[in-house]
């Protein structure tokens, strides 16, 4: 493993720390449920937590709660989920291309300044009490008498320092597609024509003949396709989420610096929200289901060993997710009454169904090719991808039904939302994806296979049976009408939290079986030597 | 594209078709007046919120079943939400409740009853207090 080369090692790294990560989100989560199942049982921990923070009073129980949920999906998605995809990326995309990282200097950086952004939101959090919740609805962030000014200032230096740093991982990865031996790379202008299909719509149309110096997107592999245009969706994240963290800086820094305090009714929460949820809609419902498409795309063949059925359709389909994500924000604001109606029923619910169509595709696509290679060898990354595509289906179809003007009057804001829709996208969908990667992928970058067979299917039913129950369990709390984001303090939705603790805690032991398979495998010298300084040396020629 | 994968797009877009026509239909009771008209108002009930705070017309919400009620929301803060809630905890309906807008929802109560309301939007680290048990009586 310590000969494995310069690529594998930050991959591994990268993948290393998203895990504890995963960890780090997964003990908060499970502390979480333990609130809702038994309000007050964590006074002890609580009260023992205080003394490594600096607040000079003592916080509410809700506070702490608060402040832990605000950093949860900071921590689960740019932490977890961005780490392992970086990681992975980083190493196939060079690889599928045959080409060297466009510039090798930014993978540290990456790596480093993406560690950084996430430990600083979550020290916001931790530390600075700061408890707006991720959704950061305007003036909620900037009204200091609910959330601490430090720590909203230290969360929009933590947002803005990951989302920089995403726009470089994207630079790169456009650098590295883009790049050609012969001449100069592609121009953005006409990469970005590319990657929304205008090439082959004007030669469609008859209007014009394909080049050979025009990117085209019809001879890429076709994973490298849906990175390409995933990445679209990374940018415009990255763009709005920053513009989000800026937008704190700009009000926290002169209150805490100078005591000037700006008027936060210069910015519209409406529109603020609209600009908002249309950027963070780029994750939810743009790059994870095109990185999740091409991920099942490159990783299915090479696991049933056919070639992809449809792979021309399956194309085409990425296309229409890219168009899909930019007009679907709306379901996000399906309970606000302001916006407009039209808007709500044409982005909220009927481009919204567009996804229907398109995941239904990739999802037949992915199970014909297996369905074409029987008999097939049900491997253990077979296994998990079977598993992400079991719960992309119910959190899809879940997302859906809530996704809907009519519905929504009584799920918005529900536990259905954030329990059998977001959680089962993430643990069962994502999740389970980045394990079958991690699985596949070991032993082309380490030379070894998962050791043990029984840690691997304990990791894969115990990670599966989690989901699902703790998804269920908050789904069933939901569509009864218990709200998420809310503390009930009167016993009410008791069971049901106590049966998603149950979920939580399979989880959990999920992880740990996948953990000790890994260290087992690897071994805790090889793993802790990744990260000692002499072995960082070593960088690949030229840039 | 091969005639089963075309079958399956068909099947796909038939569900898709089915399912949206189904719920803008008034098989959703409240699709009738929140989407597909605007009935006459019968009553007006206006709550302003204000530093996790529900301020309620003074001589309370009182509506009877069957008649339309449009409740006005407006917060002078920060975003809450508006739901009402039957005694066992079910939700009836909710709405956002954007501060420097006048949130509007017509609802018609098909039972008469007592609901509670609750904010069903985060506000701060206060937010879960927030809710008024029987704030909205329903006569028959």
């Amino acid at each position: 493993m310590a000969r494995k080369g310069w690529l594998e090692r930050w991959t591994l790294r990268f993948a290393v720390v998203g895990l504890l990560f995963l960890a780090l989100a997964g003990v908060e989560g499970v502390l979480m449920r333990t609130q809702l199942a038994a309000p007050g049982s964590l006074e002890g921990f609580e009260s023992l937590m205080m003394n490594l923070r600096p607040v000079g009073r003592e916080a509410s129980s809700s506070e702490l709660f608060y402040a832990m949920l605000t950093a949860h999906p900071i921590v689960g998605i740019y932490g977890f989920a961005y780490m392992c995809v970086m990681g992975a990326f980083y190493y196939l995309v060079p690889t599928l291309l045959k080409k060297e990282v466009r510039h090798p200097r930014l993978v540290p950086a990456n790596f480093w300044l993406q560690i950084a952004g996430v430990l600083i939101c979550w020290g916001a959090g931790f530390f600075g009490l700061f408890n707006s919740l991720y959704t950061l609805y305007w003036p909620l962030p900037v009204a200091y008498d609910r959330v601490p000014l430090a720590g909203s200032v230290a969360f929009g230096l933590g947002l803005v320092l990951i989302e920089v740093n995403v726009l470089f991982f994207a630079f790169n990865l456009f650098s590295t597609v883009l790049s050609r031996s012969d001449s100069r790379p592609y121009g953005v202008g006409r990469f970005l024509a590319a990657a929304f299909g205008i090439p082959r719509l004007l030669r469609w149309l008859g209007l014009r003949r394909g080049g050979p110096a025009e990117p085209d997107y019809e001879e890429l592999p076709v994973f490298i396709v849906a990175v390409g245009r995933g990445s679209i969706d990374t940018v415009i994240n990255a763009i709005v989420i920053l513009s989000a963290g800026v937008l704190l800086l700009t009000y926290g820094l002169p209150a805490l610096l100078a005591g000037i305090r700006l008027n936060p009714g210069a910015v519209d929460p409406l529109i603020y929200k609209n600009w908002f949820w249309w950027g963070l809609d780029m994750v939810a419902d743009g790059n994870v289901l095109m990185y999740t498409a091409g991920t099942w795309y490159l990783l299915v063949p090479l696991l049933v060993n056919r070639k992809l059925y449809g792979e021309q359709v399956v194309r085409t389909v990425i296309l229409a997710d890219l168009l899909v994500s930019m007009f679907v924000w709306s379901h996000h604001l399906l309970g606000d009454r302001p916006q407009p109606l039209g808007l709500l029923i044409l982005s909220g619910q009927f481009v919204t169904w567009g996804e229907f169509v398109t995941m239904g595709l990739t999802i037949f696509a992915v199970m014909m090719t297996i369905w074409k290679a029987r008999p097939v060898k049900l491997s253990v990354p077979l296994r998990f991808v079977l598993g992400s595509i079991f719960s992309f289906i119910i959190g899809g179809v879940a997302g859906l039904i809530q996704a809907n003007v009519g519905l929504s009057v009584v799920l918005h804001n529900t536990q259905w939302v954030v329990g059998i829709h977001a959680h089962m996208m993430l643990l069962g969908g994502l999740s389970m994806l980045i394990f079958a990667v991690i699985y596949a992928l070991l032993p082309m970058l380490t030379g070894l296979e998962a050791r043990s067979q029984r840690l691997a299917s304990w990791h894969f039913w115990a990670w599966m049976g989690g989901a699902v129950v703790m998804a269920y369990a908050m789904g069933l709390a939901g569509i009864q009408g218990m709200l998420r984001r809310t503390i009930y303090t009167n016993g009410l939705y008791r069971p049901h939290m106590a049966v998603a603790l149950v979920g939580g805690v399979l989880l959990m032991v999920g992880l740990v079986a996948f953990v000790a398979n890994l260290v087992v495998t690897l071994g805790v010298r090889n793993v802790v030597e990744l990260f000692l300084p002499r072995r960082l040396a070593p960088e690949p020629a030229g840039e | 594209m091969d005639r089963t994968e075309r079958l399956w797009l068909v099947t796909l877009i038939a569900i898709a078709v089915a399912f949206n026509a189904l719920t803008l239909a008034p098989l959703v009771p409240w699709q009738r007046w929140l989407v597909l008209g605007r009935p006459h108002v019968d009553r007006r009930v206006e709550i302003e919120i204000a530093d996790y705070t529900f301020r309620l017309p003074p001589e309370g919400v009182e509506v009877k079943a069957g008649e339309f009620v449009e409740f006005v929301a407006t917060s002078r803060d920060v975003t809450y939400g508006l739901g009402a809630f039957r005694q066992d905890g079910t939700m009836v309906f909710q709405m956002q409740v954007l501060p420097g807008y006048e949130n509007r929802l017509v609802w018609r109560f098909d039972a008469p009853g007592v609901y509670d309301i609750r904010s069903t939007e985060y506000s701060g680290p206060r937010h879960s207090e927030m809710f008024v048990d029987d704030a909205i009586r329903v006569l028959p």
